[in-house]
């Protein structure tokens, strides 16, 4: 949370290039072709991502400007799923079908190519049995000014969405940091990065 | 080509624009030190001016490391002997956790890690239900309130830093460190 209500934790960007004229249409159509897709098989385990509207996680149609441009911000989520499988009950089975294996073929050790069968057999049967895990973050875009809130610190999230912002508009996103205030003041800002922290331990008499 | 430029993961904008961790430590140890003998306060031309204080919580790190190895929270944490203490065992503020004023806008904010992040910001509730579209363009109002105040203060602090003055600042932060109360330094 955090564009709706709530604090913000938020990661700003400047937006590196102009929106185009009538931009809104374009962007609907961007939006929906960079939605969130779920997975076409209960088995995929690669992680996926996508936008989603901020309202519910589960809507993923931006045909109505209404339920995501408000006056200049454009306000959306950025959705991640993954699969993860339980590591510890997952060996614990596999283990077991190892054991089952031998037994009904009269064998002390289970042959490699069979072992990655059974494996990935098992892997595809505990995947679909498995909810992924679904992270969002929320993202604001201020279309008249050029910057965009990301709602997470986390550097994995960020890299995310840097990327899937360049692939749907088509633009780098610039991280916003305190210097940018002193733009006017370069002097400063270059004496600023070569000093170091200030020591407040006792000096020795 | 990569069809990405700007950062050393492949990805637009990405680590190589982190600031050197001084300045951070530095930043916020000043917001804090000058809240203490009572220059909290940004006087910007032709804006109304805000102070500040610190909150309730503060965070240190051992120089040269990033990991929190000390937190001190509750109410006012910045004038216990403990906090004072770990500045003058060469400790380093990692993040602070500030309160601003403006006018009758009451803000707080953790500014966080060396770059300066804004987390946690609570924001002055003036609207709180009705068309999302007025409460989105209300809270981006504050946020963006509360983000010039901090780059206010960042400039003031960066005016201040490079100044020949520094040192006899930082000779006052160190008596006030060792136990020497803020109005007597």
């Amino acid at each position: 949370m955090g564009a709706l209500k709530g604090t913000i934790s938020a990661r700003r960007y400047q937006v590196m290039g102009e929106l185009p004229a009538g931009f809104q249409d374009e962007y609907i159509a961007k939006l929906n072709d960079n939605a969130f897709r779920d997975a076409l098989t209960a088995a995929h385990k690669e992680e996926r991502l996508g936008w989603v509207q901020v309202h519910n996680l589960l809507d993923t149609d931006f045909d109505d400007l209404n339920m995501w441009l408000y006056q200049q911000y454009a306000v959306f989520q950025m959705r991640v799923d993954k699969k993860v499988l339980p590591a510890k009950l997952f060996q614990a089975t596999f283990q077991k079908r190892q054991q089952t294996w031998c037994k009904a073929n009269n064998r002390e050790k289970v042959p490699f190519s069979v072992k990655q069968e059974l494996r990935e057999t098992l892997e595809l049967e505990m995947l679909a049995m498995t909810l992924p895990r679904v992270t969002t973050a929320e993202v604001v875009w201020n279309t008249a000014e050029g910057w965009v809130l990301f709602h997470s610190h986390a550097e994995a999230q960020n890299d995310r969405f840097r990327k899937l912002f360049h692939r749907t508009f088509g633009f780098i996103l610039k991280p916003v940091t305190p210097f940018d205030y002193l733009s006017d003041l370069p002097d400063t800002a270059a004496r600023l990065m070569s000093g170091g922290t200030t020591d407040l331990r006792a000096v020795p008499e | 080509m990569s069809e990405f430029q700007g950062g050393s993961d492949g990805v637009p904008g990405g680590a190589d624009d982190e600031i050197p961790g001084h300045i951070a430590a530095d930043f916020y140890l000043w917001t804090w030190f000058a809240s203490e003998v009572g220059r909290g306060q940004v006087d910007v031309p032709d804006q109304s001016p805000f102070t500040w204080w610190v909150d309730d919580r503060l965070s240190f790190r051992s120089a040269g490391e990033d990991k929190v190895n000390a937190v001190l929270t509750g109410d006012n944490p910045s004038t216990t002997p403990e906090a004072r203490a770990a500045l003058a065992g060469g400790k380093v503020l990692r993040d602070v956790r500030l309160a601003l004023r403006r006018d009758d806008r009451e803000y707080a904010v953790t500014l966080r890690g060396s770059g300066i992040q804004i987390a946690g910001a609570k924001l002055p509730a003036l609207v709180k239900t009705g068309d999302p579209a007025e409460i989105i363009y209300e809270r981006m109002f504050l946020y963006e309130e509360l983000n010039w105040m901090v780059g206010a203060m960042f400039r003031r602090f960066a005016e201040e830093r490079t100044s020949p003055e520094w040192s006899s600042f930082a000779d006052r932060m160190r008596a006030w460190a060792g136990g020497r109360a803020a109005d007597e330094v």
